[in-house]
């Protein structure tokens, strides 16, 4: 018989220009009872190359992980169970407080209001005019702003529309 | 949607063996391949977007693998348990010829002394036929390098194979 083919293969084999088709080839040739005597070298190599890939993991080993499957499965159902459930209690434990920030919040709105009627009332007692140009930057003449009392020249911002102007630091 | 039984479980036996073939330590390597479908199976809804599952899990295997295998070095401890006590000098000069058993022990204790890109390089396209191009992705490494690497590996095999007189008989 002529091993002519196979000879070839085995050459190119080692120079790493067989297909994986070829190598296969290869190993099916080694695999068979009789193998050529002056090829007989190669056989141990081919033949366990098959062989390595009976090498499987024990038969338990599915079991053990499948086991550690569901625990990993029901850790990542834990940790979503229990975000929905502080919501509750929070809602619950936290009414008390929310009531109470009510009342503060109620009574700070009243107290504004209140203030702020009776410091309307004080500017229009106190001051000629108080307009201030909101850009005003430090170095500008103070023309722009008429006071009849520089020391009442800090105005309490009560809403938008005032702001506060410290003579000393802000205009100088 | 990624399945555990059905995408990543049937890759337990090709990451087992590519794992023993760095640590040659079969508990060690069971534990990695434990480690890599774990962590699959964690990643599962970035998987989806991995090209070649199979790859990815082999080279997350192989880190794991030299990782262990450093350490066990660290240690000082063998753990190669491929490796059997066997009358090797004895029976070399043509005593005998030895039986099929021994001649495969010998090919794998030869690749199993190459360095371990060699080894792993030998097992993905001997062993488990797997083309250039997976290959150099496991590795991250490039098509001609692994032709390279396969190339010194496969040489190397043949002469230490040769070196056995009694495989001539």
């Amino acid at each position: 018989m002529d091993y002519k083919y196979i000879e070839q293969l085995i050459e190119s084999y080692f120079d790493c220009q067989t297909t994986l088709q070829e190598e296969q080839i290869l190993r099916s040739f080694f695999a068979q009872e009789d193998v050529p005597a002056h090829l007989a070298r190669y056989a141990a190599l081919f033949q366990y190359e098959t062989e390595a890939k009976d090498e499987v993991l024990g038969e338990d080993f599915d079991q053990r992980i499948m086991a550690q499957i569901r625990e990993e499965e029901q850790r990542e159902a834990e940790v979503q169970q229990p975000k929905a459930h502080i919501v509750q209690l929070s809602t619950r434990h936290f009414t008390p407080f929310f009531k109470a920030a009510a009342v503060v919040a109620m009574a700070l709105t009243i107290g504004r209001a209140a203030e702020h009627a009776i410091g309307e009332q004080e500017a229009e007692e106190n001051m000629d005019v108080i307009a201030v140009d909101p850009y005003i930057k430090s170095g500008d003449v103070l023309q722009t702003i008429r006071i009849k009392d520089v020391s009442q020249a800090e105005v309490k911002a009560k809403n938008d529309s005032i702001i506060t102007v410290t003579a000393n630091d802000e205009i100088q | 949607m990624i399945n555990f039984q059905h995408d990543i479980l049937p890759l337990k036996n090709l990451i087992f063996r590519t794992a023993l073939r760095i640590v040659l330590n079969r508990e060690e390597a069971e534990d990695i391949v434990q480690d890599t479908l774990m962590k699959l199976w964690q990643k599962r809804d970035e998987l989806a977007q991995v090209a070649n599952l199979e790859a990815f899990a082999l080279a997350s295997a192989r880190n794991l693998a030299i990782d262990r295998k450093e350490k066990m070095e660290n240690r000082n401890i063998s753990l190669d348990d491929t490796l059997h006590d066997r009358p090797d000098e004895g029976l070399t000069e043509g005593d005998r010829l030895m039986t099929q058993q021994e001649t495969h022990r010998l090919v794998a204790d030869v690749i199993n002394s190459l360095p371990e890109k060699q080894r792993t390089v030998i097992q993905l396209r001997d062993i488990e036929g797997k083309n250039y191009r997976e290959i150099a992705e496991v590795l991250s490494i490039s098509e001609s390098d692994v032709k390279v690497t396969l190339f010194r590996a496969r040489n190397e095999v043949k002469e230490k194979i040769f070196q056995k007189k009694s495989f001539f008989l």
